[in-house]
Formats: C-alpha cells, sequence, structure tokens
C-alpha cells in the first residue's frame, strides 16, 4: 500500500499569545489547586490571575507539573534515607525499662 | 476462540479534544452510505429563520474564535434549540443558536455547522475507513472537558457537570489504580505531552500518584522497544509552547488549535505500534475526542440509566437537576487493529464510560466497586473469555491484515 502523506501544521499555526481557552484556565486552576498543597518551597512565584496567554500559562503548568514530581520523588528519597527501625528492638526496650525500674 | 483476542496485550487510549462526529467524520457518508455522516436535508435554523445546512468548509484554524461554549447550558440549547419544557424532546437544532449567542455575528454562527472534507484529514477518515468507525459513540455528558475525561478514567465524574476540581469518592477507583492493585498486579501509564502540556487530570492522578505518568517521547520510546503497559492512556498536546528543542504547537485539535497537528499526531501514534512488529499484532489502538466542543452534530443523545450522583441545578445552571440519564453529543472514535476487518462499522451505543469498563473488563480485573454507569457501558473489545461472542468481537479475524495503511511521519 501507497504510504500516506500527512502534512505538518504550518509554521503560522504556532501562537503562544493566543488568549487562554477555558480548557487552559481550568487546568490553571486545578494545577493552583494542586501547588496549595505543596510545602512552600516548591511553590510557584507566577501570579495565575495575571495568566492571559497560552505562553503564560505553559511557563506555569511546567513549574507546577515539576514541582509535584519533585516534592513526590524527595518524599521517596527521604523514604529510602530514613533508617528503618530493627524488627524486634523495641522490645528489648521494654524490657530495659521494666528492668529500670525494678533496680 | 479468537485469534486477535487471543494476542491482545496492550489498550491504547488516544483522547483528542472537542470535535463533533458529523465535523471529522460526517464528509464519509458519501463514501460509504452506512456510516452516520451528514447528508443534505440537515439544517439549523439561524437568527434570522433561515435554514443552515451542513457544509464540507471547515478550516484547520481560525474558523472557530472564539471558542464555541461547550459548557452545559449551552450544549443543553444546542440539544434541544432552547426547548426547557417538561416534555421536550432532543433535535440537535440549537448549534447556531448556541454559536450567534458569542458573537451576535449570523454569519459566523453558520461556520458552527461545517465540516471537514475527506481529503482534509487523511489519517482519521483513513483509520475510519480501514478500521473500525463507531456511529454511536457519545461523549458521557452534555458538558465540557474535565467531567467527561473522567468518565474515561473513573466510569463517573462524581456528580461533576463543570471544570471544577473533583474529588474521588470511594469505593470508585481509577482504572490506572483498579490495574495496578489487581492480582496479577497490571501495568498502567498516562502519558502527557509533556510537563509543559501536562494532564488534564491533574488533582487526583497528578497530584496523588505521578508515578502514573510519562510524557509522549516516553511513549514513542515504549512502542520502539515493545514496552507499553497493558494500558496507556495518550494525551494530546494541549498549547503551544517552546522548549529547548524547538516550538510545540498544540496537537489537541481543540478549537482554535491547528487540526492538522492533531492529524499529526495521530498517524505518530499509529506509525510507532505499528513499526514494531512485537507490538502491532498485540496493541489495539482507541482514538476518540473527548466532546464536540459545541460543533454541530445530527444525531440525538439518547437516554441512559442514570448514575448514582445528580448534579443540582445551581451546577448545571440550566435550572434544572441533571441525573447523569442522558449522553452528551456523539465524537468521533475508531477502533484499530490488524485483527480487525477493513471498514467495520459499529453502531451500537459506547461512551467514555465504555474505556474503564472495557479494560476491566478485558484484563479480568475482578468484581470491583463500579458506578451505574460504568456497569451500564458497553465494551469495544470482548474479555478473552470462552465462548467469545462472534457477533460483538471486533478483533474477529483469523488471519492479520496485512494490507493496512501506513502514513509517511
Amino acid at each position: 500500500m501507497a504510504i500516506i502523506p500527512v502534512p505538518r501544521p504550518s509554521k503560522k499555526s504556532m501562537n503562544p499569545d493566543r488568549p487562554v481557552n477555558c480548557l487552559l484556565r481550568a487546568q490553571v486552576e486545578h494545577l493552583q489547586h494542586a501547588e496549595r498543597r505543596l510545602p512552600l518551597r516548591y511553590r510557584s512565584s507566577i501570579y495565575t490571575h495575571a495568566i492571559r496567554t497560552e505562553g503564560e500559562a505553559a511557563e506555569y503548568v511546567r513549574e507546577v507539573t515539576e514541582a509535584i514530581h519533585r516534592a513526590h520523588a524527595d518524599a521517596a528519597e527521604r523514604r529510602v534515607k530514613r533508617p528503618r527501625r530493627a524488627k524486634g528492638r523495641s522490645k528489648p526496650r521494654a524490657e530495659s525499662r521494666k528492668g529500670g525500674r525494678g533496680k | 476462540m479468537s485469534a486477535g483476542l487471543q494476542n491482545l496485550k496492550h489498550i491504547v487510549v488516544l483522547m483528542m479534544e472537542n470535535r463533533s462526529f458529523d465535523h471529522m467524520l460526517g464528509s464519509l457518508k458519501a463514501v460509504d452510505p452506512r456510516i452516520d455522516g451528514i447528508t443534505d436535508d440537515m439544517d439549523n435554523p439561524d437568527n434570522a429563520g433561515a435554514a443552515v445546512k451542513p457544509q464540507l468548509l471547515a478550516e484547520f484554524q481560525g474558523q472557530l474564535d472564539p471558542d464555541p461554549n461547550h459548557h452545559f447550558p449551552a450544549v443543553d440549547v444546542q440539544i434541544f434549540n432552547g426547548d426547557t419544557s417538561a416534555s421536550r424532546q432532543p433535535n440537535m437544532k440549537g448549534f447556531v443558536k448556541s454559536y450567534y449567542d458569542q458573537r451576535r455575528d449570523t454569519g459566523h454562527s453558520q461556520k458552527i455547522m461545517y465540516c471537514f472534507k475527506q481529503s482534509d484529514l487523511p489519517v482519521l477518515t483513513t483509520l475510519a475507513l480501514e478500521f473500525a468507525v463507531f456511529n454511536r459513540w457519545f461523549s458521557s455528558i452534555p458538558g465540557p472537558t474535565i467531567c467527561n475525561r473522567a468518565f474515561a478514567h473513573y466510569g463517573t465524574s462524581f456528580g461533576r457537570v463543570d471544570m471544577n476540581p473533583f474529588d474521588i469518592s470511594e469505593p470508585f477507583k481509577s482504572i490506572y489504580t483498579r490495574l495496578i492493585e489487581a492480582t496479577p498486579k497490571r501495568t498502567a501509564k498516562v502519558y502527557y505531552y509533556d510537563t509543559t502540556s501536562s494532564t488534564m487530570e491533574v488533582v487526583n492522578l497528578l497530584q496523588n500518584q505521578p508515578e502514573l505518568f510519562g510524557t509522549y517521547k516516553q511513549f514513542l520510546s515504549d512502542c520502539d522497544n515493545g514496552l507499553l503497559p497493558d494500558y496507556s492512556f495518550v494525551e494530546p498536546n494541549y498549547k503551544d509552547h517552546e522548549t529547548d528543542e524547538g516550538e510545540e504547537v498544540a496537537s489537541d485539535q481543540h478549537p482554535d488549535h491547528d487540526v492538522q497537528a492533531g492529524e499529526f499526531l495521530i498517524a505518530e501514534v499509529y506509525m510507532h505500534i505499528k513499526r514494531n512488529p512485537t507490538m502491532w499484532p498485540s496493541t489495539a489502538l482507541l482514538v476518540l475526542h473527548d466532546e464536540h466542543g459545541g460543533i454541530f452534530d445530527h444525531v440525538s443523545p439518547p437516554n441512559c440509566p442514570p448514575d448514582r450522583f445528580a448534579a443540582p441545578p445551581n451546577s448545571t445552571g440550566t435550572g434544572l437537576e441533571f441525573k447523569f440519564d442522558r449522553l452528551g453529543v456523539r465524537v468521533p472514535a475508531v477502533l484499530v487493529s490488524p485483527w480487525i476487518p477493513k471498514n467495520t462499522i459499529v453502531d451500537r451505543v459506547f461512551d467514555h464510560a465504555s474505556i474503564p469498563a472495557t479494560v476491566t473488563r478485558f484484563f479480568q480485573l475482578g468484581d470491583l466497586p463500579r458506578s451505574p454507569r460504568e456497569l451500564n457501558a458497553d465494551v469495544f473489545i470482548e474479555p478473552n473469555v470462552a465462548p467469545v461472542d462472534a457477533q460483538r468481537n471486533l478483533l474477529s479475524l483469523d488471519v492479520m491484515r496485512t494490507d493496512c495503511p501506513e502514513f509517511g511521519v
């Protein structure tokens, strides 16, 4: 079968200055909702109410999406680094306290 | 047993944005009368009372500005033409009226009836004619994106008909959680285009389970290397943006984004699956749009059994409660697999709840709690369990096709 050509979009179609549509506005709001739950150090400094264009929305969406991933990755790293309590360790401690009281 | 179902290991869903069936595929009625597209006896009245017919005049970009209203109250007008009486029936006559309300320009409002010529959309129309096209795939809600996409992820929108963030309520879990918690464990991934495009399911999936996500680049690489998960959900690029590698044009086909960029994306997804000789026989690809985006379609959405949730009048904006007992406007949907006979037309009714319903049943995830809407949704791939219903099985060929199309991407 012959290969069907697929035209690439025109270079003129790119327009990061296009006003945000209601979908992108909603996406920004959803990310802002998620951002409020992030620790302060992960938050963006972009003022979302001032976002007017796709390019501006793009910047905010990228920052917060990456921050969410980073926050989870950092938490996972801390989980791995945190020394795990050895199994059965709590029991001898209790025994030792008991022993101390008895003396 | 069906050879297609026996070979099937991966289901991929590519969900585009905001175009109706008639707008994208309506022209195919002239090619194959079994495809329920446009005819000359369809019309919508404009504000002067003139009958406006669908015409093959759609353009890739610049025509649907402002973005046609597709929020719940506007879609209600589009379906019922403003009738709010108790005895109203859907007539699909209010699209021009609804678009006129946005700009008060009679000539411009008629563009909502424009449809693409077959030659404008070589990718989607070829796939529709070569594989299985659905005559009755409806969006799940007569409303906007977020709640419609929720049906694809959860089988319900948890009572939402709008774009606001929603919380999932137990016991209904996303299809991804169902898969990764299954025994034996299954694999699932949501591939967003890149972190700048991100996902439309932020509040529950990205926020709580970011490990579910990958990028489009990773999707292409997973196709090439035979590493696709059992289930993949692919999101297009939602916005024009710059990257270190250059300009990225939005490929979601949401008005007023360039429709050709979406065509290229669909072709690229298809070709990356097709070029890998291990993935092609073992993968089914569903390409569909999330909702109609306010654009004309002539088929009235049918009633359906209600969901467990209801949207109150102040949420719907129509003054009426919505019990999720009617589907949304029809959207383009095409199922691709080399095991599907060429030029298959499917007349059964589907909506996006059919996606988790199909994945749950095909991968035999067990008797999980699912929404009433999902439990009532039809499946587009039969479970690979004897006896397979030959009348319903779309992957019905005994021998894999070798005549499938190739796109130059």
